[in-house]
């Protein structure tokens, strides 16, 4: 089953078979899971929201218009839940006194000897949460212009100024390590 | 008045005696560090006649997480400070439950001001007040939230109908439909709202005929 | 179709950034277990297990209990799949003073491994031992207990010290003990 098309395991799921949405979570987990720890910068927050995501995707698997664009539609259910745990968190950071973390956590990862990895979500920490949003859809989930109008609801021209100013920003936030 | 002079009373009586009407679960959990913070914090609460029962079960809360006493009267005070402006923005005719309810939705990040917008739109009461937090703690941003549940109060809707319209706005969340988007789309659908009150204060919104007011007797 | 062609330092950033990303082991294990049979002629089944299904007076919750019990039985007669993550509930746990307007809510954790699990909040003074989750299939826990309407703050403790909030439910916005709470809103039912 683990090379069938989307659709046709949608239609298994729908038919009765909620283990066949197993496959589905295992070939877009991965991709998800990125997404969302770039976008929260907390590997806890990023798990609850994916969590959340899959399983209401489960439950209104029915009204995915296109089932041959699961991963699409999934993304777009990834993307609110994203939105949503910052909007939370920036709440919090206001009414709690004390060290509630603007920056999250880097995300458990593969060694990071020189700290590189953590510059750069420190970076992506300080970009505007649309802008952030935009810069991971596009370069490193390399979605189209067209695809991510569709999943954040935003018009492609504001998209792309979006990207635009989220690599300037970067750049500027990063740019000793040119010289590195 | 004599409300009053009951009141003045009974903060009398509480400064003088500090052990007096003690909450015995608080004296059950609390250290006798933490007891001694957050008692007080209570008795200004009834004083002031603002709920209590919202402090205790914060300070019992704390006791649970196993929290140090000052952080327990760190979170007393600051919901106290809460529950005194939802009073404060939701007016004196505001029973417990709404000024409860007050205070989760400034914490939500609702501003005391649409709160008092509310509730001369006659949308300051509990349940309402629990919608828009709920709405908010979903995603719904502020601003919008607070118009969606003013939509309905200018309405007149009956307290199911609040429940309802949260439940929509839920499911359509749950469904991929921005949480903004839902909230606004959902108040504004026909369906979800009776015919608008006979005499609203505020004007209703443009483009909607306004209802004839009421024959007075 | 990248537009950083020749800007060398977003490409090393863009580079690290599509690394894999690792989540926890039992991840896929707790998503799955969460998950209902989509089935239609389940539905019916679905709605009883959804919280906030049935309201009911204090002298009726018992009675309700047992009616959900027989029709859960009947239905599960049908459903063995069903019955993974379904059982008549025996008993409901009832907070303090539910009152007339109470609705019965279910609690469910995903929690593999977990020897002990309750839920605390509002409505049982955040008392840890009031209202244990029983285990119901394959590491999923649940309990059913009359609220009281309105909004209340809740979270779940593991083996009496990893506390842990509601992956479904909205959180609270504030957190002053380190350990966010859930939030769920009794309303008064539509009719």
């Amino acid at each position: 089953m683990t090379d069938l098309p989307d659709g046709v395991i949608v239609r298994r799921v729908l038919e009765g078979d909620p283990d066949a949405f197993g496959v589905l979570l295992s070939r877009y987990r991965d991709r998800m899971a990125r997404f969302a720890v770039h976008m929260l910068g907390d590997r806890d927050e990023a798990e609850d929201a994916l969590q959340e995501a899959f399983i209401r995707a489960y439950r209104s698997l029915r009204r995915c218009a296109d089932p041959d664009r699961f991963d699409a539609w999934l993304f777009r259910i990834v993307v609110n839940r994203c939105r949503t745990a910052a909007a939370r968190r920036a709440r919090r950071a206001r009414l709690v006194a004390g060290d509630a973390p603007a920056v999250g956590r880097a995300a458990a990862a593969p060694a990071d000897p020189d700290g590189w990895r953590e510059e750069i979500e420190r970076a992506l920490a300080r970009l505007a949460p649309e802008q952030r949003e935009a810069f991971l859809l596009k370069h490193v989930e390399e979605l189209s212009y067209e695809e991510m109008a569709r999943i954040t609801g935003a018009g492609e021209s504001a998209l792309k100024m979006r990207v635009k100013r989220a690599c300037e920003r970067l750049r500027g936030l990063l740019r000793e390590r040119q010289y590195v | 008045m004599i409300r009053r002079a009951g009141l003045l009373l009974s903060w009398l009586l509480a400064a003088a005696a500090p052990l007096r009407a003690q909450d015995p679960r608080l004296a059950a959990r609390l250290d006798p560090a933490a007891l001694r913070s957050v008692q007080p914090l209570v008795d200004s609460a009834r004083a002031l006649g603002l709920p209590a029962e919202p402090l205790v079960s914060k300070a019992l809360e704390g006791a649970a997480k196993r929290a140090s006493a000052e952080r327990i009267a760190a979170a007393v005070r600051a919901l106290l400070a809460d529950l005194r402006t939802a009073r404060v923005a939701l007016g004196p005719g505001a029973d417990g439950p709404a000024v409860a309810a007050g205070a989760s939705a400034l914490r939500a990040g609702i501003r005391p001001e649409d709160l008092h917008r509310l509730r001369d739109a006659g949308g300051g009461a509990a349940v309402p007040l629990a919608v828009l937090a709920e709405l908010v703690a979903r995603g719904v941003p502020a601003d919008t939230a607070v118009e969606a549940v003013l939509e309905l109060a200018r309405h007149g809707v009956a307290e199911p109908e609040y429940t309802r319209f949260e439940r929509h706005v839920v499911q359509d969340i749950g469904a991929g439909i921005p949480p903004g988007v839902a909230a606004a789309t959902r108040a504004a659908a026909p369906a979800a709202l009776g015919p608008p009150a006979g005499v609203t204060r505020g004007a209703p919104p443009a483009g909607r005929p306004r209802p004839a007011p009421p024959a007075h007797p | 179709m990248s537009d950083l062609r020749g800007d060398e330092l977003l490409e090393r950033v863009v580079a690290e950034l599509r690394r894999p990303v690792a989540l926890s082991p039992d991840f896929d294990a707790r998503v799955m277990a969460a998950l209902e049979p989509p089935s239609p002629w389940t539905a019916p089944l679905r709605w009883l297990t959804r919280p906030r299904t049935v309201t009911v007076s204090p002298l009726g919750l018992l009675g309700a209990a047992a009616c959900l019990a027989g029709l859960v039985v009947a239905g599960a007669a049908l459903a063995t799949r069903a019955l993974r993550v379904l059982e008549p509930p025996p008993q409901v746990a009832v907070a303090p003073a539910p009152g007339p307007r109470a609705e019965v809510v279910r609690f469910v954790l995903a929690a593999p491994g977990a020897r002990r699990v309750s839920v605390i909040g509002d409505f049982n003074d955040w008392d840890a031992e009031a209202t244990p989750l029983r285990p119901a299939a394959a590491g999923v826990w649940v309990a059913d207990v009359a609220l009281p309407p309105g909004r209340h703050e809740y979270a779940f403790l593991i083996d009496g010290r990893e506390w842990r909030a509601d992956p479904i439910a909205p959180r609270a916005p504030a957190n002053e003990y380190g350990v966010p709470n859930s939030v769920i809103t009794v309303g008064a039912r539509s009719s």
